[in-house]
């Protein structure tokens, strides 16, 4: 709990919205008490009927007014409740909104932020589902909450006007109903959930090597070690969950005992002070029955509280969440035409002073037009090396120049300078036509046709029912691996920008397939400098310079053909790729 | 309503019978406590003093008491049965796993399996929780009430009577249609959710295209058309419990103004009347219940439904065809007898594998070779005994035939005994390096382990480590390349020399050529006096190995000796090998 205040002191994730669409928040709480007020009032009305008509009034106009009154309480209560629901989520949805614009504009101003989630997985899910766990937030403890105790302050106030000793008695078992039980609830089973997170997620991994490695237990023979792999976490599990549910158990009983205080107090008060006369008594049914439905608003505050632990990671995983700023020298702009040459000198890089040097004295000189390959085993700072050309990470010493400007001062233009095509283009889930156009929005459709067709789908695309129009599903699994390169491939043909990156766009593809797709390339491209990052040889007679990466150093480079004829080592791998 | 398949599970009758023992108590409980608070209510009203309602309070208190004991109760009994028919659920499910393995991998998907055997587990395991008592509440504690309101009040018995029908079909008209409409707005609904996290993953592409900073307003207006989406679902969604709830308060308000009216003429005293309408809300409470949880316990009951198909699936028979005495060597042979193959049984015109058939012996040097997608990994998860080939008929067993004896597969546990099997991306086991390659056999030595580790070319790399041997890897550990990686599956080979057999599925394909180069010279001495069996379309391979099966689309097209193969002219072997080395000289 305590944990949870320091989080909230600091927070401005989830208070400051509480602020926002003001009149939407106000009227989903409103009609969320008047659901309350109309479910008591129901029975309250009801019990006046049964009272008053069991004096045998004469006439039925005498209760004429109430049995409408029931009338209205019985529609009111569901017409509210539905109200409530629709207010409550619209509102949640318009700050979620507002959050995920706020989530992509903190991701999209850090780019260290990507270097970090290319590292450590899929955050980026995670941060998404953290959102939803803030909709949860707001649905199932903060709106409860408030609600519950507008509600217990009404009744208060109410019973207090009778008898101000009578409103301190409700008072205290208010108090212990819907602020000292669920306090003390959170207190102890916040630990508890935080430790049962923590076993699951053990749990996780011995079931994933269950699964995953299926096939090496089998092959192992090891059934029992198989079987009997996931149980001690099991049953460290079950036994917290256990202590959790006879806890939730006797939680709930409690909150009915007082409850029930809370309905005798009623039943001894009327009693008390409702017998002077026949006209009061008949007011008895009504008030104790009166109490029986706010139940209904008064146990979910305890669940609600149960949950904060379990969202207190998502607020905690948001507020952390601060775009680093970088300093960039003044920016300038450049011609992408007067593009002549990419120069790399002296680059030097480590991502932080404990981790080893990935690039070290590394000089190159691309002229308009030159193409280069980087091969080396994985860890070794190609895809870094990529970065540091575009200007995502800045090199320790050293400097990256586009003609004369260091490429840290053309951030603006980069996307007129640099093509990027990666080993998983990002496709979106829109149509083939409108993926391609993102390359350059002002392409008309027959430009777009036209490097489709460049790239050799289109016959592709024409027999498909919908033709360009077809959605490419999410992450473009519509269409095969070899198919999405070459997608993204007329995307940037359609950038034009005159240098391109490409970050092993083949790796997982068969060598037909491979080598055809980097023929298109090549071809498509040739006008283009490039920068290929590949894995092993396949069409390496492609390129003008290759560079062999190994931990930190340059082992070997120069013109493919030169390697070929006087490096014993290039010469050995070649013709092993060959076969 | 329930899975009929759970009634074959043990546990369930003995939990049911405590259910509704439990349930009739509650129900009488609930009517007692209706009873005398009714019994105080009306003393109040006749203005009587305090002293004349303690019986009735102290005996509304125990009731009160009693029904939430039994609420109590019922939970405990539940949580147990749940707690005990999750875990044996799970128990069958991983069994099915290690039986049935690539197989039902295949089938499921792993991602899918891992979920379904943890948060399915856990869902279903709610869902017992829940659905049971909503169920008995729903069927015991009406028709208890209203047996004690139609003796207290034949009227109000048969208003109740002739609103609760006209409730459930309400409920059912309004809320399963609307329930319906729900579902079918969902998958577009479902595309809209995912639309952000789509964006949040194309960030660095749109940065590359320069669209990052326009697209902002993109993602808002999105989000907004989601909202509003979202909004037309719900709309249509929460009906079913507005109809509940509009229907239970009017039948309470009119229930009110029948009984005020029978109170006004006379023909009716004001006990009967007061506890009908105490009793109404309780009445309808549990079909609410039922109503509000519904959605709560679909999630339960369609993983229950997921597991239970799963489970139902044949498993593998007749693993132990193969003598324990049984070892791979220089003479053993191995045929496969024109077996057919399909992943999906329930599609019979997709036959993944047709009329394979060979001869391996010996320490054979054997590669697989053909295009992605001509079944060179199906047929190398059959020889591992992961997929089993179709039946000929029922009485011919014998697709393979091994040593002599015929077997309708090779999923023999004596079979896998005598293999080491090498994919393309090695599973590594989240725990130490040493116990990942000790994984074959457990009790190895140190000395035996480090001798492995030496020849799989990993003493460097473990000597960087700082925990060594000792060093966590898998989920959670230590990063490890793709070739590292390799290598750890190779030292498991090394320590296991008793397994004749190795396996090989495009093992260095997604590999740097350094690194691919290295592990080669690594593999070399491994493949001696052992029969190799290597899927790959990396053509160097070629040249360690004797024999050569070439697939397309799910057959042999063609098999034989290397040298023989390559002599062919218009054989597919030399088409796929010209196609694949096709290129510019240096």
């Amino acid at each position: 709990m305590k944990h949870f205040k320091n989080l909230m002191a600091h927070d401005t994730w989830v208070k400051p919205y509480l602020k926002r669409y003001k009149k939407l928040l106000f009227l989903s709480l409103f009609f969320g008490v008047l659901t309350a007020i109309c479910a008591a009032a129901l029975m309250f009305t009801s019990g006046y009927i049964i009272d008053r008509s069991a004096t045998h009034p004469y006439n039925i106009l005498m209760i004429y007014a109430a049995v409408v009154l029931t009338r209205a309480f019985g529609i009111g209560r569901p017409v509210f409740k539905y109200l409530e629901r629709l207010r409550s989520h619209n509102w949640v949805l318009k700050v979620t909104s507002d959050l995920r614009r706020r989530l992509y504009h903190v991701l999209e101003k850090d780019a260290a932020f990507f270097e970090e989630h290319h590292r450590t997985g899929d955050i980026l899910g995670i941060l998404a589902d953290d959102l939803g766990h803030l909709q949860n937030l707001y649905l199932r403890t903060v709106f409860p909450t408030i609600v519950g105790y507008l509600i217990g302050l009404l009744v208060i106030i109410l019973l207090g006007s009778f008898d101000w000793r009578f409103g301190l008695l409700m008072l205290l078992l208010f108090f212990v109903e819907i602020f000292l039980i669920p306090l003390i609830s959170v207190n102890v089973e916040g630990a508890r959930r935080y430790h049962q997170k923590a076993i699951n997620n053990a749990l996780y991994v011995d079931l994933t090597d269950n699964v995953m490695g299926a096939s090496d237990w089998v092959i192992s023979g090891r059934h029992q070690d198989f079987i009997q792999r996931p149980k001690p976490a099991l049953k460290q599990l079950r036994q917290s969950q256990l202590k959790s549910k006879h806890f939730g158990w006797t939680r709930d009983f409690i909150l009915q005992i007082v409850f029930l205080g809370m309905a005798i107090a009623l039943i001894i008060f009327t009693n008390l002070h409702l017998t002077g006369s026949q006209a009061q008594a008949n007011f008895v049914s009504a008030f104790v029955l009166a109490i029986f439905p706010l139940s209904d608003a008064f146990i979910p505050i305890s669940t609600g509280f149960d949950e904060l632990p379990l969202y207190a990671d998502s607020i905690q995983r948001l507020n952390d969440l601060a775009p680093k700023p970088r300093t960039l020298p003044a920016q300038q702009t450049l011609d992408p035409k007067d593009f002549q040459q990419l120069t790399l000198k002296q680059l030097q890089f480590e991502y932080d002073a404990d981790s080893p040097v990935l690039i070290k004295d590394f000089n190159q000189t691309l002229k308009r037009g030159e193409k280069m390959a980087v091969l080396g085993p994985s860890g070794t700072g190609k895809t870094t090396l990529l970065q540091l050309i575009l200007g995502d990470l800045t090199p320790q010493s050293g400097e990256i120049l586009v003609n004369d400007t260091n490429v840290l001062a053309l951030q603006n233009e980069r996307a007129q300078l640099f093509s990027v095509l990666n080993q998983s283009p990002f496709l979106f889930n829109t149509s083939i036509m409108n993926n391609v156009r993102m390359g350059n929005e002002q392409a008309s459709d027959a430009e777009v046709k036209a490097v489709l067709e460049k790239v050799q789908l289109k016959d592709l695309i024409e027999s498909l029912p919908d033709k360009y129009d077809t959605v490419v599903e999410e992450a473009g699994n519509r269409f095969s691996g070899g198919e999405r390169e070459r997608i993204a491939l007329a995307r940037i043909l359609l950038q034009d920008a005159p240098i391109v990156l490409l970050d092993e766009p083949t790796v997982g593809l068969d060598p037909i397939t491979e080598q055809e797709l980097l023929e298109t390339f090549f071809k498509l491209l040739h006008d283009k400098t490039i920068v290929w990052i590949t894995h092993h040889l396949q069409g390496i007679e492609l390129v003008d310079q290759v560079v062999f990466l190994t931990e930190g150093d340059i082992e070997m480079q120069g013109k493919p053909n030169d390697l070929y004829q006087h490096n014993a080592h290039f010469k050995q791998l070649f013709e092993m790729d060959r076969g | 309503m329930i899975d009929k398949r759970l009634f074959k599970l043990p546990g369930l009758t003995l939990t049911l019978i405590w259910v509704t023992i439990l349930t009739g108590i509650q129900g009488i409980a609930i009517i007692c406590q209706a009873h005398f608070l009714t019994r105080a209510l009306v003393n109040s009203w006749q203005m009587k003093p305090l002293a004349t309602l303690t019986t009735a309070i102290i005996l509304f208190g125990g009731a009160f008491l009693l029904r939430h004991v039994c609420v109590w109760l019922k939970n405990i009994i539940l949580d147990h049965y749940a707690d005990h028919t999750s875990n044996l659920l799970r128990d069958r499910l991983l069994d099915q796993v290690y039986v049935t393995g690539a197989n039902q991998i295949a089938q499921t998907g792993t991602g899918k399996l891992v979920t379904v055997a943890l948060d399915g587990i856990n869902n279903v395991y709610n869902y017992f929780n829940l659905i049971f008592a909503k169920i008995f509440d729903m069927m015991i504690i009406p028709f208890l009430v209203i047996i004690y309101i139609y003796w207290q009040s034949v009227r109000s018995g048969i208003i109740l009577t002739i609103v609760f029908p006209v409730v459930i079909l309400f409920m059912i008209i309004l809320g399963f249609a609307a329930q319906d409409k729900a579902d079918r707005q969902y998958a577009g609904f479902i595309k809209l959710s995912n639309h952000f996290v789509d964006s949040l993953r194309g960030l660095a592409t749109l940065k590359f295209l320069g669209l990052s900073k326009r697209y902002e307003t993109n993602v808002y207006e999105v989000s907004e058309d989601y909202r509003r989406s979202t909004m037309d679902t719900l709309r249509i969604a929460i009906l079913s419990t507005f109809a509940l709830d509009w229907f239970t308060t009017l039948s309470i308000a009119l229930l009110a103004l029948f009984l005020g009216l029978a109170l006004i003429n006379g023909s009716m005293p004001l006990f009967p009347a007061l506890v009908s309408l105490i009793l109404a809300p309780e009445f309808f409470l549990p079909i609410r219940d039922f109503g509000n949880d519904y959605h709560a316990t679909l999630d339960g009951k369609n993983a229950l439904g997921d597991i239970l198909d799963i489970l139902d699936q044949p498993t593998i028979q007749n693993r132990e065809l193969v003598s324990d005495s049984f070892h791979w060597d220089a003479n053993s042979t191995l045929t496969a007898n024109h077996f057919n193959l399909q992943y999906n049984p329930d599609n019979a015109y997709q036959i993944d594998l047709k009329d394979i058939s060979f001869t391996l012996h010996g320490y054979q040097k054997v590669a697989i070779i053909g295009m992605s997608g001509s079944g060179k990994s199906t047929l190398l998860n059959t020889l591992g005994g992961f997929l089993t080939p179709m039946l000929k008929t029922q009485s011919q067993t014998d697709n393979f035939t091994l040593n002599g004896q015929a077997l309708p597969h090779l999923s023999q546990a004596n079979w896998q005994k005598q293999f080491s099997f090498i994919p393309q991306f090695p599973y590594l086991f989240a725990d130490t390096i040493a116990a990942n390659i000790k994984f074959y056999r457990p009790e190895a030595t140190e000395a035996e382990v480090q001798a492995a580790v030496v020849k799989a070319g990993l003493a460097d790399f473990v000597a960087s480590l700082k925990d060594g041997l000792a060093t966590k890897v898998g989920e959670g550990g230590r990063g490890i390349s793709g070739g590292q990686a390799q290598r750890i599956a190779l030292a498991r080979a090394f320590l296991d020399q008793d397994r004749r057999i190795l396996m090989f599925d495009e093992p260095t394909a997604h590999l740097d050529i350094e690194t691919e180069y290295a592990l080669k010279e690594t593999m070399k001495p491994l493949f001696k006096d052992h029969l190799v069996l290597f899927a790959t379309h990396r053509l160097h391979w070629l040249k360690e190995m004797d024999y050569v099966i070439v697939m397309k689309d799910g057959q042999i097209v063609q098999q034989g000796p290397v040298a023989e193969l390559a002599q062919q002219p218009n054989g597919e072997f030399k088409a796929l090998t010209e196609h694949m080395r096709k290129r510019v000289t240096l």
